[in-house]
């Protein structure tokens, strides 16, 4: 496909005098119309190319040892670290709780449950209270 | 997408919580990003608000990104944009009692104070420019997006996109006649 010279004029005062900026799909054609006419082509050039490299001097922002780092220690790298203490706390806590219940299958004495004891004693002397009661009713 | 996404592998090992990952992430993305919202923006503070915001969304986007849907530098520059936009808008409903500072960070060492002048002068320039036309030129010029990228960052089309980029390189030449000279 050939460009024509407004085409590469246009080209040029949008995207510049360095061709890389161009568009992907133009920089062929573009190239053919630099070596079929170079000195138009040239001269479009240079002419872009001066405000180029005057918009080249507005050099960007450097990035600070404080910016870099608050960047650094915000990102998932540190999460190993937050889990371990999660799991770490998990770890402890389901720890006690096994320390506890083995404390307790250990120290329990069934003498030393009384009330319970009594609780079954009675519920069981009910139900034979009951069961002696619809005896009586059925001799009626 | 046609081409494979450079900062796959990187987002990859960055999701899976590579310290190493991290860092080098961090080293290709930053300075883009800050020296894209530096540009937008025209202010420091402000510009590295942006920045880190978009860096701690992209950390939190590592874990979830779907490889082949869209460039991960295309999503920053989404996200750093639309930051950069909701920061013009509180100002232009509050307007400020005087111009941001320059992005320019002066004089590096090996640079002469010419070279530092020009950079205010076209600082002062872009800032001047309207905000469509500046960010055209972010984009294209700065940041070395593609035409077809840019357009979908800004939700133009491509056509308003190339009027834009010559509108502003025009006022810009106009504005700095004496500097754009080859």
């Amino acid at each position: 496909m050939t460009m024509n010279r407004e085409r590469f004029e246009a080209l040029a005062e949008a995207y510049g005098g360095d061709l890389r900026r161009w568009p992907a799909a133009e920089r062929d054609a573009a190239a053919a119309k630099r070596a079929a006419e170079p000195a138009f082509a040239e001269a479009v050039l240079v002419q872009a190319g001066g405000l180029d490299a005057a918009l080249d001097e507005w050099r960007p922002l450097a990035v600070t040892a404080d910016l870099r780092e608050a960047v650094v220690g915000a990102a998932p790298a540190l999460r190993p670290r937050r889990l371990l203490a999660r799991w770490a706390l998990g770890a402890g806590l389901a720890g006690a709780c096994a320390l506890g219940v083995m404390v307790g299958a250990t120290t329990w004495d069934p003498g030393l449950t009384g009330n319970g004891s009594d609780a079954v004693t009675a519920a069981m002397s009910g139900y034979d209270t009951l069961g002696e009661e619809s005896g009586a009713a059925g001799d009626v | 997408m046609g081409e494979a996404d450079p900062d796959e592998e990187l987002l990859a090992r960055v999701a899976r919580g590579e310290p190493a990952a991290v860092r080098a992430l961090t080293a290709r993305k930053l300075p883009r990003i800050l020296a894209l919202a530096g540009r937008i923006l025209g202010e420091r503070s402000e510009a590295e608000d942006v920045a880190q915001e978009a860096m701690l969304r992209a950390w939190k986007q590592a874990g979830r990104w779907t490889p082949g849907k869209a460039r991960f530098d295309t999503w920053l520059h989404r996200v750093a944009l639309n930051l950069c936009y909701d920061r013009l808008r509180r100002r232009r409903e509050t307007p400020m009692p005087a111009p941001p500072d320059k992005a320019d960070d002066g004089p590096a060492p090996d640079r002469g104070l010419h070279a530092a002048d020009v950079g205010r002068r076209v600082a002062a320039a872009m800032q001047a420019l309207p905000e469509r036309q500046r960010e055209a030129i972010v984009l294209c010029h700065y940041q070395e997006i593609s035409n077809i990228e840019a357009a979908e960052l800004m939700g133009v089309s491509v056509d308003a996109l190339e009027s834009l980029l010559a509108r502003g390189r025009r006022a810009l030449r106009a504005g700095l006649a004496d500097l754009a000279e080859p």
